[in-house]
């Protein structure tokens, strides 16, 4: 990893492209370490598209720099070490425990025929209590919820040194309370060094609330870039609105006194 | 520590199958007699009983972990050593072994030829496919399969339906009464190396259970990874069939045990799935050459066994994993 001075994450030029259809146009964009960015944008617009390609699942044309290396040059190995995807459902078939999924976030780390050593099976170990299943490790991964699934797959996540991670709608499988516990976990684990993450989120309160900024994507461009707590609250409705109908953006302030965003939905005069 | 005691009763039952193996037949040996073997009852001893019992505890072994790796590359709790056309390939050459050369080597050799050429195929074919997806894999696998079956009818037709068609029928049935003890010990070696291999890379074979997504996204080359583990365990499997003929349901079902009885998916499920399949095998065997007055092809008492256990599995379905 080179340590220059360049941004911790910046895509350039980026064009993701099924057959001769194309999803992504020509995005760009630029984001610090110790943020959450959040893409927010329609159904069908390529959120999903635009993750992938970024972790280098699908093909594409541009770049994506981590710290000025571009994550799509490097072999699979490396690229694995530096960063992770979480996709939307876990694609694990096998009745395994919960211990052993975590387990698997040490992969890049070891050799072909090497096991996980019993500092790698403690650090698992409390990677499951942070996310507090520590109860679960044991459990047959299978017989979990959707939600708890999603947990484990974060404890997975950030089990061991990662830069970036990039979450796809996470918060599609988890309960209200879940939610906020899987973006609180992710704030934490970014307010350290050289690490951030980019989240694609259905529920833009969610994104209002949780994200350091927001990008707006439609039609495979970026449309707009705001932060939400520096960008004006009738500019980041303005934006909202064109992408999701007629509605309305308030700040109010919980119990605790802290300001939060509030989505209304208006009627279509 | 559970685990580690069901691991061992299984493979004091593989052992003691092993031994019974040993002294069923038709020409009695008692304990006493053993002891002094002269040197015609070595002979039978050796090349009989031994041979057959090795044949039996490695051929099983063989098929119960090829079973398990198939099942977890395909996510098909269903796959088999077929699926990619192992077995077509096998039978294709050894019915060409048959038809055109003579000897048991010759047969051996062919159908193990007949096999990797199958496999190889159908790897190549998928290889087309530059997502590198596994149904790429298994159509890939319908098709080398039906090639192989034209093969295989053609030079059905071709065969005289006095001698050579009947042995290509009696090669498919599966025996190990054949098996010569000499060639038997390349065989044993291939199928101990490779499943030394196979066993090394337990980790990143669960690995490629998940998403190909996610298993690239843990570092795992898919791809490459897939190709090794499926040709080992192709090697693995053809250099027993080559010598037995096509023995059903044993690479299905073992692995299916085994996960039974460990109820997860680690190394020890691996090792399980082997040794499960070679105490099949060994029981199988054991009523297949004491049950009549001539043996009965074996395949018949793998499906005894396996059919019924399908119905069982088709009935308790949340855990067909």
């Amino acid at each position: 990893m080179s340590f220059s001075n360049s941004k911790f994450f910046e895509v350039k030029n980026f064009f993701v492209s099924y057959g001769t259809k194309e999803i992504i146009s020509n995005l760009s964009f630029e984001m610090e370490q110790n943020e959450i960015l959040g893409i927010l944008g329609a159904n069908g617009c390529g959120k999903t598209t635009l993750l992938k390609a970024m972790c280098g699942a699908l093909p594409s044309l541009g770049s994506c720099l981590l710290f000025g290396q571009n994550l799509l040059d490097m072999s699979i190995q490396e690229r694995a070490k530096v960063c992770s995807y979480i996709p939307q459902r876990s694609g694990i078939s096998l009745d395994i425990s919960c211990l052993d999924v975590v387990l698997m976030g040490f992969n890049p780390y070891l050799g072909l025929l090497e096991s996980p050593s019993e500092k790698m099976k403690q650090a698992a170990y409390a990677a499951l209590e942070n996310v507090g299943f520590a109860h679960l490790c044991d459990a047959n991964y299978q017989t979990l919820s959707e939600g708890q699934k999603q947990l484990v797959i974060l404890a997975r996540t950030l089990v061991y040194k990662r830069n970036i991670i990039f979450l796809d709608e996470p918060e599609s499988a988890l309960d209200f309370g879940e939610r906020y516990k899987m973006l609180a976990k992710i704030r934490s684990w970014v307010s350290e060094d050289r690490r951030g993450a980019i989240v694609t989120l259905h529920d833009p309160q969610l994104a209002l609330n949780n994200c350091d900024k927001i990008l707006f994507t439609r039609g495979g461009k970026v449309e707009a870039v705001i932060s939400p707590k520096t960008t004006p609250r009738e500019e980041i409705e303005e934006h909202l609105k064109n992408i999701f109908g007629n509605l309305s953006l308030h700040l109010c302030k919980n119990k605790q006194g802290k300001d939060q965003f509030v989505l209304l939905r208006e009627e279509t005069l | 520590m559970k685990n580690k005691i069901l691991c061992l009763i299984f493979f004091i039952l593989t052992l003691a199958l092993a031994i019974l193996s040993l002294f069923i037949g038709k020409y009695h040996f008692s304990f006493d007699e053993l002891a002094n073997l002269n040197a015609m009852q070595w002979q039978i001893f050796y090349t009989l009983r031994i041979g057959r019992t090795v044949t039996a505890l490695a051929g099983g072994f063989a098929l119960g972990l090829c079973g398990f790796v198939f099942q977890i590359v395909f996510k098909n709790a269903l796959a088999s050593p077929s699926i990619i056309g192992v077995s077509s390939g096998a039978s294709a050459g050894a019915a060409a072994g048959i038809l055109f050369f003579s000897g048991a080597f010759a047969i051996t050799l062919c159908s193990f030829v007949g096999a990797i050429c199958a496999v190889t195929l159908v790897l190549w074919f998928s290889y087309f496919d530059k997502n590198s997806r596994k149904s790429s894999i298994v159509l890939a696998g319908i098709a080398v399969h039906a090639l192989a079956q034209t093969i295989l009818m053609s030079l059905k037709l071709l065969a005289d339906p006095e001698s050579h068609l009947a042995s290509i029928e009696y090669w498919m049935m599966g025996s190990l009464g054949n098996v010569s003890i000499d060639r038997l010990w390349w065989s044993v070696a291939v199928m101990i190396v490779t499943s030394a291999i196979l066993f090394a890379l337990h980790r990143q074979l669960i690995l490629l259970s998940s998403d190909e997504d996610e298993a690239r996204s843990l570092g795992v080359s898919v791809q490459g990874v897939r190709l090794v583990v499926l040709f080992l365990a192709t090697l693995c499997v053809s250099s027993v069939i080559s010598m037995t003929g096509l023995i059903s349901f044993i690479g299905l079902v073992a692995p299916h045990i085994a996960r039974r009885v460990i109820k997860n998916n680690k190394l020890s499920t691996m090792v399980m799935a082997s040794v499960i399949g070679a105490a099949l095998l060994l029981g199988s065997d054991i009523f297949a050459r004491s049950l009549a007055k001539s043996e009965l092809p074996i395949s018949i008492f793998t499906s005894i066994l396996g059919v019924p256990f399908l119905i069982w599995l088709t009935l308790h379905q949340e855990r067909l994993r």
